[in-house]
């Protein structure tokens, strides 16, 4: 009861403190939500060009696959930059769901599918380590996830040696491997995922909260907002979602490796910010960020059948990235407007 | 365990901090004080490599004779160099080390050899001259890998190239090797070529990739991470192609099952050995002991060599009968094969790579008398040297195409 008054009141202060008009809101986080997944397709077609087996279904299947780790990734990632924090920690927990997977998991039993969960809550665990150093101690998320990261990698290193052993459970290798209606199993799991994260993010009692406590903390304890709780949360989601990621790395390639992590943080960070959200937090969309990881993904398949140079061949890339993330930010259609006009 | 871990994570954490801490606390005279200077542990390749120093050390004679002191910098030139200094400093006898740049640790190393340090570089190479180098490089592994290759494919078809880490000088000379070969056969088309950085995720991702784009490909010719490749093949459809990769276990086991080779698979794993750190060691303790007398020179170690049908699965803890890879229940899929040599490290078994332990009632043998001088790799391993004219002369393979 107390709930739901709290979010009426999140809800219409909310409001009153954008620009007032909650449709030109709804409206440009629906625009660039839209402009992302047009650019997905213009660049498959386009893609055609450079090389006929491109843009085909395949390749979408291939996106999808590749684009599911950067999707889950993204959802922690975009929630902890939406309450203004940043979590430098991903790389280190989807090693620690990873290597939990294999060399505790796997080495016991690879049918023991109910100790994933537990590897899940261990991630959990960690995240809430950095979560009371963060909102607690006030120790700058930048610098509470990075020694988090730091102090975990250690402890993986020296759990396994530097060798992480056994094989993947083989619930992740169903996840990874397997089909569900002809096409495989992972791509009908985020299309689950996604839909959940959006109902989360965006039309929870919890989700507007964190909204309000990007926007203005003092603003939002004063509406009756669970400020610790809010800004617990977020950072609790993403280390269970770079667990997640762990796990499903490992069904990917059967394996982990104590660096499988590391390619992941900063496109976890690109995709929430191309995907609309603002770095300073207080807004986005979760639609926009699977939006964004899905167009990064779409450019690495593309950008890799290209037969340039290496050094070429990321300097496109960046640029691409750079001019989409131009294209996208919400200035860039309010000048378009007022143009029009 | 515990103790273990905290001094990992310091060595980690604060680098060359931590390692003025223990060496304060070596001060027996008695022993020769060995250091193991790695840039980091964190992949299967680095961490087993030293685990065999760390087991050789722990071996009669030398668990009585040799104080092994282990110092993890990182990826950072800088952190090595003055990791090297405090080394020098506190009186160092030998450094085995796996250089992280060819040229950035040079001065120090000269001051570390007018002192009377024995440096031995493992794998990676340093281009100062006082220095020994221990290492595959010269062995040609680009050149032969890809005559290989090219030997399965009939001279003709599209193949990937999957590389190492960009700008790097060991991928570079393998990548020149393999175009060395590739580059006469004007039936083969290289359509994806792709940087891995040695590592089997990286390596299936980017070959999922090339693969939307090339379905097609007849072969893959890969440095590490080759397990990678197979894996992406198999996940974009039930067809495998001929490639050649360096020594995981993956890839080796799958080289030898029947249901791979039904689906197309053949190929040669080839590439770096771990193994070179033992030798290096081996070596040094050989001269420190004054059992053997030999001036700084690049030392060759011997191209390791599998062929599919040469692939052999063991029983046991050692390479023994000609096996050559270790089965599921023993090793991951990353494990590095070339870790162990029956004839040049006998004293070690599959525990020590994994672990760092020795093996009970195993005693330090010598190494045979002969020792392999390697060739000149300009900017590899000499400085203002010659190529020799024959450089990327194949020596396990023969052409069995013509161009």
């Amino acid at each position: 009861m107390i709930d739901s008054d709290n979010a009426k009141t999140v809800e219409s202060s909310f409001a009153q403190s954008g620009d007032g008009r909650a449709s030109a809101r709804v409206s440009r986080e629906t625009i660039s939500t839209v402009t992302v997944a047009i650019l997905c397709v213009v660049m498959l077609l386009g893609a055609r060009f450079i090389s006929p087996s491109l843009g085909s279904w395949s390749q979408v299947e291939t996106v999808l696959v590749l684009g599911s780790f950067l999707v889950v990734l993204s959802f922690g990632q975009g929630l902890v930059i939406l309450t203004g924090g940043l979590d430098l920690s991903l790389p280190a927990l989807i090693t620690l769901g990873g290597i939990l997977a294999t060399n505790w998991i796997g080495v016991y039993d690879t049918g023991a599918w109910y100790l994933l969960p537990v590897a899940l809550l261990i991630c959990a665990g960690v995240g809430l380590i950095s979560a009371i150093g963060i909102v607690w101690l006030k120790v700058p998320p930048f610098i509470m996830t990075l020694a988090m990261s730091i102090i975990v990698s250690s402890i993986l290193l020296g759990y396994t040696k530097g060798t992480p052993r056994g094989a993947s459970p083989d619930a992740a290798l169903a996840l990874m491997k397997g089909s569900v209606f002809g096409q495989p199993a992972v791509i009908s799991f985020v299309i689950l995922f996604v839909i959940i994260g959006w109902l989360f993010q965006s039309r929870s009692a919890i989700g507007r909260y964190l909204y309000a406590v990007g926007m203005n903390v003092d603003a939002a304890r004063v509406a009756g907002v669970p400020v610790v709780l809010v800004q617990t949360l977020p950072y609790v989601i993403s280390a269970v979602c770079a667990g997640l990621v762990g796990i499903m790395l490992v069904g990917y390639s059967n394996g982990a490796t104590l660096r499988m992590g590391e390619s992941y943080l900063l496109p976890s960070i690109a995709a929430v910010v191309i995907g609309g959200s603002s770095i300073l937090g207080g807004s986005g969309s979760f639609l926009g960020t699977v939006g964004g990881a899905i167009l990064l993904t779409t450019l690495g398949t593309i950008i890799s059948a290209i037969g340039l140079e290496f050094g070429l061949r990321t300097i496109i890339e960046g640029t691409i990235v750079l001019v989409a993330l131009l294209l996208l930010r919400e200035e860039f259609f309010q000048k378009l407007g007022s143009l029009w006009r | 365990m515990l103790t273990k871990t905290f001094q990992t994570l310091a060595a980690v954490a604060i680098g060359a901090a931590s390692f003025a801490a223990t060496s304060a606390s070596a001060a027996d005279g008695e022993k020769f004080k060995v250091y193991l200077s790695l840039s980091y542990s964190g992949n299967a390749w680095q961490s087993s490599a030293a685990n065999i120093v760390k087991a050789l050390a722990a071996t009669p004679p030398y668990n009585e004779t040799v104080e092994l002191i282990e110092v993890i910098t990182g990826t950072d030139p800088q952190a090595q160099i003055s990791a090297y200094e405090s080394m020098i400093d506190a009186g160092a006898d030998g450094i085995v080390s796996f250089p992280i740049s060819s040229t950035a640790l040079n001065r120090t190393i000269k001051r570390g050899c007018e002192e009377g340090v024995l440096f031995f570089m493992y794998d990676a190479t340093v281009t100062e001259s006082c220095a020994y180098n221990v290492s595959y490089l010269s062995s040609g592994f680009g050149e032969n890998s890809a005559q290989a290759l090219v030997n399965e494919l009939d001279g003709q078809g599209k193949i990937f190239l999957s590389r190492g880490v960009p700008g790097n000088s060991v991928d570079q000379r393998h990548t020149d090797g393999a175009m060395h070969i590739f580059n006469q056969y004007p039936g083969i088309e290289i359509v994806a070529e792709y940087y891995s950085y040695w590592d089997d995720r990286t390596t299936q991702q980017e070959t999922a990739k090339a693969l939307t784009a090339h379905p097609d490909v007849d072969g893959i010719w890969a440095q590490a991470g080759e397990y990678g490749a197979i894996q992406a093949l198999l996940d974009a459809g039930d067809r495998l192609v001929p490639m050649t990769g360096e020594n995981s276990a993956g890839f080796r086991r799958a080289l030898a099952d029947p249901d791979m080779q039904a689906k197309g698979l053949k190929g040669v794993s080839a590439g770096s050995p771990p193994a070179q750190s033992g030798y290096a060691f081996k070596i040094m303790m050989e001269i420190l002991t004054k059992q053997r007398e030999l001036a700084p020179m690049n030392i060759e170690y011997p191209l390791p060599w599998v062929p599919a049908d040469a692939v052999s699965i063991c029983t046991g803890d050692t390479y023994e009968d000609g096996c050559n890879v270790f089965p599921e229940s023993k090793v991951p899929t990353s494990f590095v094969s070339e870790v162990l040599n029956p004839v040049l490290l006998p004293e070690v078994n599959v525990e020590s790579a994994l672990n760092g332990t020795p093996v009970e009632g195993a005693t330090i043998q010598p190494l045979p008398a002969d020792i392999q001088e390697a060739g000149n790799e300009p900017g590899i391993n000499c400085n203002r040297c010659e190529a020799p004219a024959d450089l990327y002369k194949l020596t396990k393979v023969e052409a069995t195409v013509q161009p």
